[in-house]
């Protein structure tokens, strides 16, 4: 293998991950892509016109007088290719303007959409991994549509000075292969100044991410740096941020600036010395200085393309980051499912021997659990944060599945159910609210597409919030965002308790529902949850006790396992964890202010 | 952030003012090198020239020159663009700088409302957004300019018939430029408006798509998302309707090869009859078929401003916004003890706002303990976070030892009040340094005396690092509980006066529970503390109990008393004692 392999090899996957994003466009973009290339090739025949034109008109010792008739034709041959150039381009940027481009990248964009639908919700749940989709998502579009611009800049760097220095070795092979031997030195210059610049690129995206992170840190604390008097200008680790930034900006421009430098000069001294050595060659008395004027007048023009060619090649690398990540996410495959497919008859849920671990995690988080649900029956979770009891009803939601062991309801494996049936199984309360900027009823219909309106308010008024629905301006078609924050944090849970309603599925997952609510909010969502828990199969996660003092089963998690099960009373009187969790909690609640 | 329409927002240029001079500095140069590198050329020319007359001899001398100007071109351009960059980069700090203590003197209402996430963009990505303009567009401006006008000047010296042909050429692109330019700073406006949808489009499909997929496997938030999408496609497909010809068109007549062959057609008509001179018309093909090209930029720069100018909005808007009045230095007050007063307060967010609180009159004497209870709404918060001048009030007054906290220094404030908010906040810092945040003189000793009244020493001395282990989102997990320890053990070296508490409403693990609630109740000892309240049982011994309803002060009282006159506060009980009651039922039980 030789070490130019690696190199090229990305080159021919990139073109291949180019041609699948454009998908029942790729012969257009191909041939958009190769018209541009053969426009650069004439518009490199056009340019060496000039050199028998100048032959022709130039008066040197051979010929002293201009011949028009010997430069006619050449000069209608040149206008012809500069022509033909001219259209085969305009053609080959219809790509762009006729808008094949903005269709692509906005089928593009609906697939990578649809493809994050399919996903194993685990890949999109941490918020990194939210953020990298979502800038992905936002620039497919940014990226992709600079391609033509990017790839016509390359053809007049690359292709025409090559079809320039091939002719010119049919006037004169000296000059040709000088040019031939000058110009390709851009190739391996560029690979050489490419990891320089990727370095570059790294310190400064480092640099810059950590003062984002300060920025983010100082907005947020605010209030505790103003109450602490150390705001503003005083607040030194920002400020010093703020000048570590500028440094490493500086200094990566200073470093980026010397192979650029380095680079150009070379390139601009290249087009010199063909000047030189032509005009040595003159002196000599071999070439005529007709040839060396046009090539002069033609060589200039290629200084600027040529050194300007690194600082467009960035984009070229937007391009190829942006292609490899949209063909990685287009990889994704959705988790697996097993035939034939079932359906279960019965409610109860089983985790036999789960082992989970997180990708980026080090240690499992769950690890050979084992635990029964029966059907209709209340579980509580409990345990310190961490250990695992939220993974649990993620693993049952499937938005992974287990290294180890296996999850089933009504004894079927969760991975033998489809997803659309898995999905009409659960409902979940989640303690964040998450509501989305539509009408409150659009807002509650989600769980139910084809759910009547009356169906709807039958839910809310269930869920405790038909009355203060009512309340609102417009009623149920008052918009989210309209009234945004005047939702109280109960008003909010109440709303997604009435999609849970709506859905009326016979698995009901509440994940610390009445956490963060005040106590007026939390008598209306526990009586919505009263109704909602009703005859279904029910796990919470609880960090409040005394609400799940009369579950039917309370697993204690720790440590990735169930370290204690019982009823409240067996467990307070084995005298272990939970009761001392427990006892923890009624001393804090007896605590008052006052003296 | 609601746009201000009355404010006028500066210029892209006017925004670099702070940088002015450099950027001036680096522009010059920028026009020096295209004046250098036009010379290169007539060197070149010049160095034919000599050929023509003799081709015995090396033309050593023009070859010289044009390597020296060429190279002298080549410094300048670069000197230039990093004195751009440096210029812009500095412009970063200086802005960034300038927000933050902007920042540090806005009420924290508007901090609050406007939310930091929001805060930190503009900070962040907006000002990053300038560099385009600032560094990379600012050497070619001045380029695109100086470069066809000098051109020009030669040309016309060298041949007038084709300086004027040259010009032919670029007048027909700047005329379709213009065409291309037509009507798009509107279309530029709809095209940034619908990319910014998509933006937060995407940002909503992704973020909520956890939520969305229990329910509809994300069938709603899909629709909107390709709404988006759409909107934004067709915004890009009319751009291109209206203007793609033009600009193709403008692209291919600015292009250097038109100039080119018209000049080589004329020149070549005109040398066959003997009426131009060939090292001349030579000389004018180097020079003359750049002038257009040089042009070419301004298109795709004003795409770049137009992006830059939504940024300058919006950090414009945040430096527009009043900061809180402060009272000149020689006319401040101390506060005498440590009482809070509130008289007449009313109070609204916005101008045209509806009245948050209205006429609310109360007195917390030093020492006091103040419970503030209501339904959600009721204003108790809003209350707490009028002493600390989160807000000023819209009318009436409220005291702190006898004197307006708007005739106090802000520090002289924040000297007297100690807060514990609900959002517990820790810096990227040593656990130690979060505790002395602001008192960066205090021991270790009185750190930890603190850390052990707050009832976290233990669970710090326990960390890998103790005192040293970094700590905030980048730093070593604590839970929600520790974390509050923290923030109490900062407030208990803090010690001040009046502590205002905004009590957290879960405490996140049971556990920890007792450990914070003992650390609170060291934190109280001796002060004047007003406490938002949401669990009541914890406020049963309170000297007072103030109980909101509507932004109105209803009830004021002992419990007992409270609870006697069956009105709100009795409500409330009944309210919480049922909350507390309830269990959700298995199926046996």
């Amino acid at each position: 293998m030789s070490a130019t392999q690696p190199q090229i090899t990305p080159l021919r996957e990139t073109w291949r991950q180019l041609m699948a994003s454009a998908r029942s466009r790729a012969p257009r973009l191909r041939a958009s892509l190769i018209g541009l290339g053969i426009s650069a090739a004439l518009q490199g025949l056009a340019l060496a016109c000039l050199m028998p034109l100048f032959q022709a008109l130039i008066p040197t010792a051979h010929h002293p007088s201009a011949d028009w008739q010997a430069a006619l034709p050449w000069l209608l041959l040149m206008t012809g290719l500069m022509l033909a150039s001219m259209l085969l381009r305009w053609r080959a940027q219809g790509f762009d303007h006729r808008g094949d481009m903005v269709d692509n990248t906005h089928e593009l964009r609906t697939e990578l959409g649809e493809q994050l639908r399919r996903i194993p919700l685990e890949q999109v749940q941490d918020k990194r991994a939210g953020e990298v989709n979502a800038t992905l998502l936002g620039s497919v579009d940014e990226n992709l549509s600079y391609l033509l611009t990017i790839v016509n800049m390359m053809a007049h760097a690359l292709i025409t000075p090559a079809v320039v220095a091939l002719a010119a070795l049919y006037f004169d092979w000296r000059m040709g292969l000088i040019l031939l031997l000058v110009f390709p030195l851009l190739i391996p210059l560029y690979r050489w100044r490419r990891p320089a610049f990727g370095r570059g690129m790294r310190m400064l995206a480092d640099a810059q991410q950590r003062t984002s992170a300060d920025i983010l840190e100082y907005v947020q604390g605010l209030p505790v740096l103003r109450a602490a008097c150390c705001a503003g200008l005083q607040a030194e680790r920002l400020q010093a941020s703020f000048k570590h930034l500028e440094t490493i900006q500086t200094i990566g421009q200073q470093k980026g600036a010397k192979p650029n430098l380095i680079l150009a000069t070379v390139m601009e001294m290249a087009v010199l010395l063909v000047v030189f050595i032509g005009a040595w060659l003159v002196t000599q008395g071999t070439l005529d200085v007709a040839i060396l004027a046009a090539l002069m007048v033609i060589v200039v023009r290629f200084g600027e393309p040529l050194a300007t060619f690194v600082l467009y090649a960035k984009v070229i690398d937007l391009i190829e980051a942006a292609l490899g990540k949209i063909d990685a996410m287009l990889r994704i495959e959705p988790l697996p499912q097993i035939l034939p497919a079932q359906a279960p008859q019965s409610f109860e849920v089983a985790f036999e021997g789960v082992s989970f671990s997180y990708a980026q995690a080090g240690k499992p988080t769950l690890q050979a659990l084992d635990a029964r649900l029966p059907a209709c029956s209340l579980t509580a979770l409990v345990g310190p944060s961490g250990s695992g009891k939220t993974t649990l009803t993620r693993l049952l939601m499937r938005h992974a599945d287990p290294q180890a062991g296996r999850i089933t309801i009504g004894g079927v494996d969760v991975r033998a159910i489809e997803p659309e049936r898995l999905n009409a199984l659960i409902s979940v309360v989640f303690q964040d609210v998450y509501l989305f900027d539509d009408t409150i009823l659009a807002n509650i219909r989600m769980a139910r597409p084809e759910a009547s309106d009356a169906e709807v308010e039958t839910a809310a008024r269930a869920a405790h919030c038909h009355d203060f629905i009512r309340r609102l301006p417009e009623g149920y078609a008052t918009r989210v965002g309209d009234i945004g924050g005047r939702l109280s944090g109960g008003e909010r849970q109440r709303i997604s308790i009435a999609r849970a309603m709506l859905k009326d599925a016979p698995i009901v997952i509440l994940d610390e529902p009445t956490a963060a609510l005040d106590t007026e909010s939390e008598v209306a969502v526990q009586g919505a949850i009263d109704a909602l828990v009703r005859d279904r199969t029910v796990i919470v996660v609880a960090h409040r006790l005394s609400t799940i003092a009369a579950a039917d089963q309370i697993l204690v998690i720790d440590g990735g396992r169930v370290v204690e099960a019982g009823r409240h009373g067996e467990l307070l009187a084995d005298n272990g964890r939970y009761a001392r969790m427990w006892e923890a909690q009624q001393s804090a609640k007896n605590w008052h202010a006052g003296r | 952030m609601p746009a201000s329409a009355a404010q006028p927002v500066p210029s892209a240029w006017a925004v670099m003012q702070p940088v002015q001079g450099r950027i001036r500095f680096a522009m010059a140069l920028s026009g020096l090198s295209a004046a250098a590198a036009l010379g290169a050329l007539c060197a070149l020319a010049w160095s034919v020239h000599t050929l023509l007359q003799s081709s015995a001899s090396w033309p050593w001398q023009p070859l010289l020159l044009a390597a020296v100007l060429t190279a002298l071109a080549f410094v300048l351009r670069l000197t230039a663009f990093n004195r751009s960059h440096y210029a812009a980069f500095h412009l970063e700090t200086l802005l960034r700088s300038r927000l933050s203590e902007h920042l540090a003197h806005l009420p924290l209402g508007y901090v609050q409302q406007t939310g930091s996430g929001a805060l930190a963009k503009v900070m962040m990505e907006d000002v990053k957004a300038l560099h385009v303009f600032v560094a990379d567009s600012t050497p070619l401006y001045a380029r695109a300019y100086v470069s066809p006008l000098l051109t020009f000047a030669l040309l016309l010296w060298l041949d007038w018939r084709l300086a004027l042909a040259a010009t032919a050429v670029l007048g027909l692109g700047v005329a379709v430029v213009s065409l291309a330019l037509r009507g798009s700073a509107d279309m530029m406006r709809r095209y940034n408006e619908a990319g910014e949808n998509v933006g937060k489009a995407v940002v909503e499909y992704v973020q909520a798509m956890p939520v969305v997929r229990t329910f509809d496997t994300g069938t709603a938030t899909f629709c909107r998302y390709q709404r988006a999408l759409e909107a934004y496609r067709d915004v890009v497909k009319s751009w291109y309707r209206m203007s793609g010809t033009s600009s193709r068109l403008s692209q291919i007549i600015l292009s250097p090869l038109p100039t080119l062959v018209v000049l080589v057609w004329l020149g070549a008509w005109l040398t066959s009859r003997d009426a131009l001179d060939a090292a001349t018309w030579l000389a004018v093909l180097l020079a003359g078929t750049g002038m257009a090209e040089s042009l070419l930029p301004m298109v795709s720069l004003r795409h770049l401003v137009g992006k830059t100018q939504m940024s300058i909005h919006r950090i414009h808007e945040v430096l527009a916004e009043p900061v809180l009045p402060v009272p000149a230095a020689i006319a401040t007050k101390m506060p005498r003890d440590a009482g809070v007063r509130f008289e007449q307060v009313d109070f609204r967010y916005m101008a045209d706002g509806p009245l948050v609180l209205r006429g609310v009159s109360f007195e917390a004497p030093p020492g006091s303990i103040t419970a503030l209870v209501g339904p959600s709404g009721a204003g108790k918060t809003t209350v707490a976070r009028l002493i600390p001048r989160f807000w000023d009030v819209s009318a009436g007054s409220i005291q702190v030892g006898g004197v307006d906290v708007r005739e106090l220094q802000p520090a002289a404030l924040m000297q007297q009040v100690a807060f514990v908010f609900q959002d517990t906040f820790l810096f990227a810092d040593t656990i130690a340094n979060n505790i002395r945040l602001g008192l960066a003189d205090a021991t270790m000793d009185e750190v930890i005396a603190a850390a052990r009244a707050a009832q976290a020493h233990e669970f710090i001395a326990a960390l890998p690092l103790g005192y040293d282990t970094p700590a905030g989102e980048r730093g070593v997990f604590l839970s929600g509980g520790q974390r509050q320890r923290i923030t109490i053990a900062r407030a208990i070296l803090q010690s001040r006066p009046i502590l205002v508490l905004d009590e957290a409403t879960a405490f996140a693990d049971p556990e920890n529970e007792a450990a914070l609630v003992a650390a609170l109740a060291n934190l109280m000892r001796g002060k004047t503390v007003l406490m938002v309240a949401h669990r009541l049982s914890t406020i049963r011994d309170a000297d007072q109990i103030l109980v909101f309803d509507q932004g109105r002060l209803v009830e004021r009282g002992r419990h007992e008393a409270l609870l006697a006159e069956r009105g709100v506060y009795e409500r409330l009980w009944s309210n919480y004692e049922q909350a507390q009651g309830w269990a959700l039922r298995g199926a046996q039980a």
